[in-house]
């Protein structure tokens, strides 16, 4: 099955007593972004990454590293990685299903990389007779198995004539929605203003295909560059004008309003300005900052 | 913890447009993290920036983004010029369309962001726009520049606040055809029924505990153990599971003992 792609991870899938071979293929990859070269603004090079000793400064060769969990300030438990992987269980290779939930009850916040679940060529027909099951249930199932050194769990749910198995974030690395919002005034919104923001959703209904859609930011980077280059001024970020509880009432009057004038001569709008122009990408170094938002406050430590 | 933004801008729908902020579902501040060490001292090891043709350290203060023009020729770019990039988008979540909820394909949800009201005085606007979605059941589209690239993202109330989701591109998502097309398409209908009773048997309400990390919890007790000690002790093997019984050659009497045993009131798995 899956013939021309290689498979992340083959091993079986088990439910109750039935048992059957399958196998993981990664189902979206992360596309790279744009990276700026770390450059010395007082010499105008490019810089390197060197690893040295907090205390010494004297650089610390691959072979001499080690890793360690702080545990005060400044002190560390040493810990090798063979103990590492002493922590994580041995895979029995099975995708083991401990229950089915009901679909409407999946917190997709919790959704990490989907990956294609397919069966070996002897496990069609289990395969074929748990996802229709699943599929006139309207359940998914939870799974969990030893994924990429790690225990996992994956939530499979059918998909056309296959299953996509998405591997779940931990407890610990999800902020509930709950707690995230609690603090926010307890507002509801009822009459005239939901009535009128209503009827400006209606005039925006539609459909949308995340897969037709075009990043433009790479032209517009492109271009601010040459502004750079060729001495001009940089526009100013334009001033957005935020509405006052007084006015809300009025806002919302007068963009359905417009939005009722403007669906009388309907237009249909391109989703992207600049939508077949293609993604070029630009040159990237070595020495990239690659990721820098996210890891940026850990940046200087490995 | 304290809650830090990762973003802040406005919200529009038409002309109603309010100040709000942003903030990822998803951290990885809990995960247990290892620092590495000097092993000859035990000091943490830093990594340090030099300069690539003198091989001197480069102070913080001298570090720069370098968009490259050509070979070693970079255009400096400061953090206020590549806000002043022309697109409303960098600022702004204009929220252009709307689709039915569930309309949007999993496979295609990114990363999970916490949208809020980031002052007061957008508190009912916020209300409004977040309401009038839950109303009619609809998600919202636009877009976003987020980390240096412009995505696709859905809006969806939830709760007081509004679950922003980025999506994938096109190109990131694997046309499934490659990897479907040669599954049967029909089930044998005799098992589908089977397969649905023990569905019933096995079903459960979801809980964030079906998404515990035992390996975590293994290294913090290993942690606490060496904490306790404070000097290096061997580190407990990992319990080895046993293998499955991999080869059940009748699905029909499989699904017939699993759903037998479910009856009998037994725990299955």
């Amino acid at each position: 099955m899956a013939a021309g792609h290689r498979a992340q991870w083959k091993g079986f899938i088990k439910f109750g007593e039935v048992s059957f071979g399958v196998a993981l293929y990664t189902a979206a990859s992360t596309s790279d972004r744009i990276t700026f070269n770390t450059i010395n603004k007082a010499s105008g090079n490019r810089v390197n990454r060197v690893f040295i000793d907090s205390e010494t400064e004297e650089l610390v060769a691959k072979e001499q590293q080690t890793k360690g969990f702080e545990i005060e300030n400044g002190q560390y438990i040493v810990i090798d990685p063979e103990e590492v992987a002493a922590t994580i269980p041995e895979s029995n290779k099975t995708l083991e299903i401990e229950a089915f939930i009901p679909c409407s009850d999946v917190d997709d916040v919790y959704f990490d990389k989907p990956y294609y679940l397919t069966p070996d060529k002897m496990g069609g027909e289990g395969f074929a007779a748990l996802r229709d099951g699943m599929k006139k249930s309207k359940v998914a199932a939870i799974a969990r198995t030893i994924l990429f050194r790690r225990m996992r769990t994956v939530l499979i749910r059918p998909h056309g004539r296959g299953l996509i198995a998405t591997t779940m974030n931990y407890d610990y690395e999800v902020r509930s929605s709950k707690k995230a919002f609690e603090e926010m005034p307890r507002i509801k919104v009822e009459g005239e203003m939901l009535d009128l923001a209503k009827h400006i959703i209606g005039t925006k209904k539609g459909t949308f295909d995340p897969a037709a859609f075009e990043d433009r930011y790479e032209a517009a980077l492109a271009e601010l560059v040459k502004a750079k280059l060729e001495g001009r001024s940089l526009p100013k970020p334009k001033k957005v004008a935020v509405s006052k509880p007084n006015d809300l009432l009025a806002a919302l009057r007068q963009s359905a309003g417009l939005l009722k004038a403007a669906a009388d001569k309907p237009k249909r709008t391109a989703a992207n300005a600049n939508a077949g122009a293609g993604r070029q990408r630009a040159t990237r170094g070595s020495a990239s900052n690659a990721g820098a938002a996210k890891s940026a406050s850990h940046r200087k430590a490995s | 913890m304290a809650q830090k933004y990762y973003w802040k801008g406005y919200l529009k729908l038409s002309l109603v447009t309010c100040p709000v902020a942003m903030t990822p579902a998803t951290s990885e501040s809990e995960k247990v993290r290892f620092h590495t060490l000097n092993r000859e001292t035990g000091n943490r090891v830093v990594s340090q920036y030099v300069d690539s043709v003198t091989g001197k350290p480069v102070k913080d203060e001298h570090e720069a983004k370098g968009y490259a023009r050509g070979e070693n020729d970079y255009v400096i770019l400061t953090d206020d010029d590549l806000d002043a990039v022309a697109l409303d988008t960098v600022k702004t979540i204009d929220i252009e369309k709307f689709v039915p909820a569930n309309s949007i394909e999993w496979i295609y949800l990114e990363k999970p962001h916490y949208l809020m009201p980031n002052d007061a005085v957008g508190n009912e606007a916020f209300a409004v726009i977040r309401d009038a979605m839950k109303a009619d059941k609809v998600l919202g589209v636009s877009k976003l520049v987020i980390g240096r690239r412009e995505r696709a993202v859905v809006l969806e109330p939830r709760d007081q606040g509004i679950v922003l989701w980025t999506l994938r591109f096109g190109d990131e998502v694997r046309p499934e055809e490659g990897y479907f097309e040669d599954i049967d398409e029909e089930a044998d209908p005799d098992l589908v029924p089977l397969v649905q009773q023990l569905i019933k048997k096995k079903s459960a309400k979801w809980s964030p505990d079906m998404v515990s990390d035992p390996v975590q919890e293994a290294l913090l007790k290993l942690i606490a153990e060496k904490k306790k000690l404070l000097k290096p002790s061997k580190a407990t093997k990992g319990k080895a599971a046993s293998a499955p019984a991999s080869n059940v050659v009748n699905i029909m009497d499989a699904l017939r003992k699993s759903v037998n045993a479910e009856i009998k009131g037994r725990k299955a798995g």
